[in-house]
């Protein structure tokens, strides 16, 4: 009968008990007749080249550059381009970009529009996130209730849409009936006129994204350091100095992330404005997100629609790290650091 | 993994040849595109000219064709009855349908890019059939192919009615045909005929002249209608809103709305190019001229006396409030009659609605020296073919269009779900003369003397603006007129303000 030290660390007898990391004791014979005795070490892995981090990062970069990089670096090239497959792209330079920023008044109008949208839309539901997150938090049917306010969230924009567009009609919507016995409205719809169809979409985002804003806040107010909150009861603070000077800084960050994301919502979706208004009546919604879909998949102004989306997304990178700036300052960084 | 006929000529692609192309990245990032081009395979079996009618139906049996339609009627019936046409040719079709929005930019997606998803394509005249012209097969190719059947009738202009060859498949020039006349969308007016019978003796008591609805009744009658019904509800009286407007967020039917009125005054038109044909270099717009705003102030006029949520009310919205017994008249389309005299769902069934053409033009609002017509405006859905498809694709697209524009498709989509026939000779076919009258069983009949003996006959009928940048066109007329109708700027600042978009529009 043939003995054999087999290769590789794993064999080694040396494990507690006499039996090896993988259960071979030495003295076993194998399939093949022969009988292990021992096994030798591992020689140790050399170390990596560069060369070899960057093969196995490759495919990570490579799938990345096609579904980011190479759209990013197209947008730009439409953008100097008037964009026609037929007649061929014609190169146009600065053309677009001159266009929107000297006498596109739907390109400034949607800009400013965005801006009202969003600060409205954002402070209401920051308002009324923290209050009900307040109100929620450690009470009795604080799950059941979660639970139920995460509801509009889980809808698709589109749907959510759809659903307000029938509350809100003229002709046999439940809201509309319901606001204009209340004398909130007159027999014009809230989305068939200039002066309240902002007020309509801003409702409708409300009531769907003030969910995340409550869930942020509920997972910020779990991590409100206990011995803060006594310190400062100790030192004579009631209920809502309480949440002033302790609950609302340690929130502080918590409410970026959801101001954060919430901002980069409202420049993205545009499918409940679509449905519901359509960018309408007078151009009093045309929020630029719209007014970009329009010129890019309605006039098939893809140069123009280019040059739009650019200015839109060099706009929200800036502001996104503004906040990661924010996010980042020492301020922030502290809150919280007492807890454990 | 799908099945694919023995003698398919497309789409099989060896194994090596997928990995050679990076089939896994393209599988990952292009699955949808993917999944509908699968669904397009062809076959053929060669045919002659001298070949029976039967082996040139059935040269593409096997093949399979995606139409990317509108959801109007005939593309719903049609889908639902599909088996005649499996039968006569093999040939299996999927249709696709969604909002004319959605198809516009889906259609328009697949055509600029190159691709062919969708082989036949629902061609509305002006927001797909005017900026995508070039993007469709000219269809005088098949038409004179004797390989390929025909149909009896024939596909000239004769075959279908006044008008409708032109209007949707002829775009910036007679030597290509883009499309065939699908379905129709054409204007008339709706009335609440038990209401006019019942206050017209008061209104003729204030306004000297019958409240009724015919072929001679004006802008300015329409104007009288819509105030009286206002004053007897400022009065208390349970009535309805005497007249209502299209200017809701559907652009194209709001230019269409306001498009009437301003074609009935001296056959007004918004460039100065022959309206049949269309122009992809218009030159500079009338908008801004003496006509356009003096109508422009009659059309806020008519707005002020209209329902209230004017502009919340596109046109299928309109129609809602119609059949909700909330306004006595409303210029729309005659594809809507169907809904308007179902009981189970409309106030105004049961005999309650007539129809008539649209309004006239009162002479004494014409400011061209044109004559004053009944102006018709329309949307004539053609079907069209995808020229990015291959030669066999075309012609297997070819059949299918025929076959769904045929007198007999017509006509049972007439009789199933209310359709709009394009073709003349339907007509002639058994209980549609009859059924221009009560009772019918083809409600949207009740409509055609208002719309084809009279309405689409010229010069009542108006079919432009055939422009590559009518989408756009569209948009600034519904923005500017709404910022109009709202308040926020008189007619002439809107009218001017239509003019510098729309020549800057057209690089004027």
């Amino acid at each position: 009968m043939a003995t054999q030290v087999l290769p590789g660390g794993a064999l080694r007898g040396d494990a507690p008990g006499g039996i090896n990391p993988v259960g071979i004791m030495p003295g076993f014979v194998t399939r093949d007749g022969v009988t292990v005795l021992e096994a030798e070490p591992l020689a140790r892995n050399p170390e990596p080249s560069r060369r070899y981090y960057f093969y196995m990062m490759a495919p990570a970069i490579i799938t990345l550059a096609a579904i980011s990089l190479y759209p990013f670096f197209w947008l730009i090239w439409m953008s100097l381009h008037d964009v026609d497959i037929m007649a061929g792209d014609k190169w146009v330079g600065l053309k677009n970009f001159e266009r929107l920023f000297t006498r596109d008044a739907k390109f400034s109008n949607g800009w400013l529009l965005l801006i009202q949208y969003s600060a409205m839309c954002l402070f209401f539901e920051v308002l009324l996130g923290v209050l009900i997150a307040v109100l929620l938090n450690r009470s009795r049917w604080e799950k059941v209730l979660v639970t139920v306010f995460l509801m509009p969230m889980m809808m698709a924009p589109a749907i959510a849409g759809l659903v307000w567009y029938y509350l809100y009609n003229g002709t046999f919507g439940w809201y509309h009936w319901f606001m204009q016995s209340v004398g909130l409205l007159g027999e014009t719809s809230i989305l068939g006129s200039p002066s309240t169809a902002m007020i309509g979409l801003v409702l409708v985002d409300i009531w769907q994204w003030t969910p995340l804003i409550v869930l942020i806040t509920l997972a910020g107010l779990k991590r409100v350091p206990r011995d803060q909150l006594e310190a400062n009861m100790v030192d004579g603070a009631g209920e809502i100095r309480n949440f002033f000077q302790v609950v609302l800084p340690n929130l502080y960050p918590f409410l970026l992330i959801g101001i954060l994301l919430r901002f980069m919502d409202n420049f993205r979706f545009i499918d409940s404005v679509l449905i519901l208004t359509g960018g309408g009546p007078a151009d009093a919604t045309n929020i630029l997100p719209v007014y970009l879909f329009d010129v890019s998949f309605q006039y098939f102004k893809l140069g123009r629609g280019a040059a739009i989306a650019l200015t839109l997304l060099v706009v929200t990178i800036i502001l996104g790290m503004f906040l990661v700036k924010i996010f980042d300052s020492p301020a922030a960084r502290n809150v919280g650091r007492t807890e454990g | 993994m799908f099945y694919v006929p023995k003698n398919a000529i497309y789409k099989r692609i060896p194994r090596r040849k997928f990995l050679e192309l990076g089939g896994g990245v393209a599988t990952a990032l292009g699955a949808g595109s993917v999944a509908v081009g699968l669904s397009s395979v062809v076959t053929r079996s060669p045919v002659q000219a001298a070949s029976s009618d039967d082996a040139k139906w059935k040269q593409y049996s096997g093949t399979k064709l995606v139409f990317m339609s509108e959801n109007t009627p005939p593309s719903f019936a049609i889908r639902e009855n599909l088996k005649p046409f499996y039968d006569l040719t093999g040939i299996e079709v999927e249709i696709l349908t969604d909002d004319l929005p959605v198809v516009q930019q889906k259609v328009g997606i697949d055509l600029r890019s190159g691709k062919a998803d969708f082989h036949l394509n629902y061609v509305q005249d002006k927001p797909i059939g005017a900026p995508f012209a070039d993007y469709f097969a000219n269809l005088n190719d098949f038409i004179n192919d004797d390989t390929l059947p025909q149909d009896p009738d024939g596909m000239g202009a004769d075959a279908w009615f006044e008008n409708f060859l032109d209007v949707c498949g002829t775009m910036y020039t007679r030597d290509r045909l883009i499309a065939f006349p699908y379905d129709s969308a054409v204007a008339c007016t709706f009335y609440r005929q038990d209401l006019f019978e019942q206050h017209s003796p008061d209104f003729e008591k204030e306004y000297g002249y019958r409240m009724e609805f015919t072929k001679d009744t004006t802008w300015k009658n329409v104007y009288d209608f819509a105030e009286f019904f206002k004053k007897l509800r400022a009065a208390g009286q349970d009535v309805p809103y005497g007249y209502a407007q299209h200017q809701g967020s559907f652009a194209w039917t709001a230019q269409l709305d306001i498009q009437r009125l301003m074609y009935a005054h001296g056959q007004w038109t918004e460039f100065d190019v022959d309206d049949k044909l269309g122009s992809k270099e218009p030159g500079p717009t009338r908008w801004g001229d003496e006509s356009s705003i003096f109508l422009m102030e009659k059309w806020k006029e008519l707005a002020s006396v209209a329902h209230p949520d004017n502009l919340a009310n596109d046109t299928l919205q309109l129609n809602t409030v119609y059949q909700a017994g909330q306004i006595a008249m409303q210029v729309q389309y005659h594809e809507f009659a169907a809904s308007i005299e179902d009981e189970k769902t409309s106030r105004a069934a049961g005999g309650k609605t007539a129809y008539a053409p649209c309004p006239k033009g009162e002479a004494s609002w014409i400011k061209n020296g044109g004559q004053a017509v009944n102006g018709t405006s329309c949307g004539i859905g053609g079907i069209g073919i995808n020229n990015n498809a291959s030669d066999d694709l075309k012609r297997a697209a070819y059949l299918f269009a025929m076959w769904s524009t045929s007198k007999e498709t017509q006509y049972n989509v007439l009789k199933g779900v209310g359709g709009t026939p394009t073709r003349k000779a339907v007509m002639d076919m058994p209980g549609v003369k009859e059924a221009r009258q009560r009772p019918t069983d083809m409600p949207n009949a009740l409509t055609f003397d208002a719309v084809y003996d009279y309405g689409i006959k010229d010069p009542h009928f108006v079919l432009g603006p055939k422009i590559p940048e009518a989408n756009e066109y569209y948009q600034i007329i519904l923005t500017e007129v709404q910022k109009c109708i709202s308040g926020q700027q008189d007619p002439a600042a809107t009218c001017e303000s239509i003019r510098d978009q729309v020549d800057d529009m057209n690089d004027i």
